[in-house]
């Protein structure tokens, strides 16, 4: 179901979550267009020279997929703001789980407050943070 | 009475989450807690005061504070502005155990958070600095915690005979209550809580598995 209006949420409402591509392939497709072909998110064991476990999904990547979440969810939400903690890496080439939650709710301002993780295949929470979104 | 030990508001600088809709969602989700303890980073909050919401909700809502020392981050229960003068609550690299005496001194209970964690955990500093004397509790749950990090701390409470507390370390309004600590008691204010841990009649819970877990 997706949201058309502030009135049809209610605290405590799950975004649809959903399992985004973070496929080398996929992730160097993104590298290329945002012009940071880094080795660390381009290529596993240019990674980890530089001390990494392996290639990363770049942090403005995941910021886009957690904003892409939100628009699947409501189409003509404003993204007012998104705020996120990367409390470890998201790696390349592993499942990882993308979750949004309603936690606050402004009638006023018609804002909605969405809590915001990425978690990995050990339901760690790689990336948190926070999004208000304006609602028609 | 089960207790959040471990959780950060906006008053923290890396916090997101509101007091009220902690409230809010513990309601909503019909979470298992009684309620929560604010654990500002670096700071101890004396101008919030949370007994209204408390009440509007039926929840206990106390405040503490994490500092930071060469051990790795430390919970403070009991916090008195006395105490806040006797170190400075801002700095990095506190003394472990001018943390621990300070506190004792002033009533308080200091207890290493996550310990299992790489660099703010007390487990990666055993090695090059050693056991420190005067520690009797740790977070062995911790909300946050990654790979072994969890097992790490109840490993180290194991060998080293310390009870273990759980905490969700909540940032965010829905990692409330992932985390937690039963006593066999009521308990409603800060002192309350001191006596509880001085008590040392506590379990630490964890439902971030499907599975509850429990260490006492």
């Amino acid at each position: 179901m997706t949201i058309a209006s502030f009135d049809q949420v209610e605290f405590g409402d799950e975004l649809p979550s959903f399992t985004p591509d973070t496929g080398l392939e996929n992730v160097r497709r993104f590298a290329k267009a945002a012009q940071m072909m880094a080795k660390r998110f381009t290529d596993h064991e240019g990674a980890r020279k530089e001390g990494l476990p392996g290639a990363m999904v770049p942090g403005v990547m995941s910021q886009a997929i957690l904003t892409a979440m939100i628009h699947r969810w409501a189409p003509e939400a404003a993204l007012v703001k998104i705020d996120t903690i990367f409390r470890a890496p998201v790696m390349v080439d592993e499942a990882h789980e993308v979750n949004g939650v309603v936690t606050d709710l402004d009638e006023e301002t018609k804002t909605a407050e969405i809590d915001l993780t990425i978690t990995n295949g050990a339901g760690e929470t790689r990336v948190l943070g926070t999004a208000t979104v304006r609602l028609p | 009475m089960i207790l959040d030990l471990h959780s950060h508001s906006i008053v923290s600088d890396d916090g997101r989450a509101k007091v009220p809709n902690y409230c809010q969602w513990i309601r909503k989700k019909d979470l298992p807690l009684d309620g929560f303890v604010l654990t500002e980073h670096r700071k101890f909050d004396f101008d919030s005061d949370y007994s209204a919401l408390a009440t509007e909700f039926d929840l206990t809502i106390l405040k503490a504070s994490e500092v930071e020392t060469e051990y790795g981050h430390v919970l403070v229960f009991g916090v008195t502005r006395a105490l806040t003068e006797a170190f400075d609550f801002s700095d990095i690299g506190l003394p472990l155990a001018k943390v621990l005496e300070e506190s004792e001194r002033h009533g308080a209970v200091a207890v290493p958070c996550h310990p299992g964690r790489t660099r703010v955990g007390m487990c990666a500093h055993v090695e090059s600095l050693g056991i420190p004397a005067g520690v009797s509790i740790v977070e062995v749950f911790n909300g946050g915690s990654r790979g072994t990090e969890d097992d790490a701390a109840r490993a180290l409470a194991e060998t080293q005979g310390y009870r273990g507390i759980g905490g969700s370390d909540a940032h965010i309004v829905s990692h409330i209550g992932r985390c937690a600590t039963a006593f066999p008691g009521a308990i409603g204010t800060e002192a309350e809580l001191v006596e509880a841990l001085q008590a040392g009649e506590f379990e630490a819970k964890s439902w971030k598995s499907k599975s509850s877990e429990s260490s006492s």
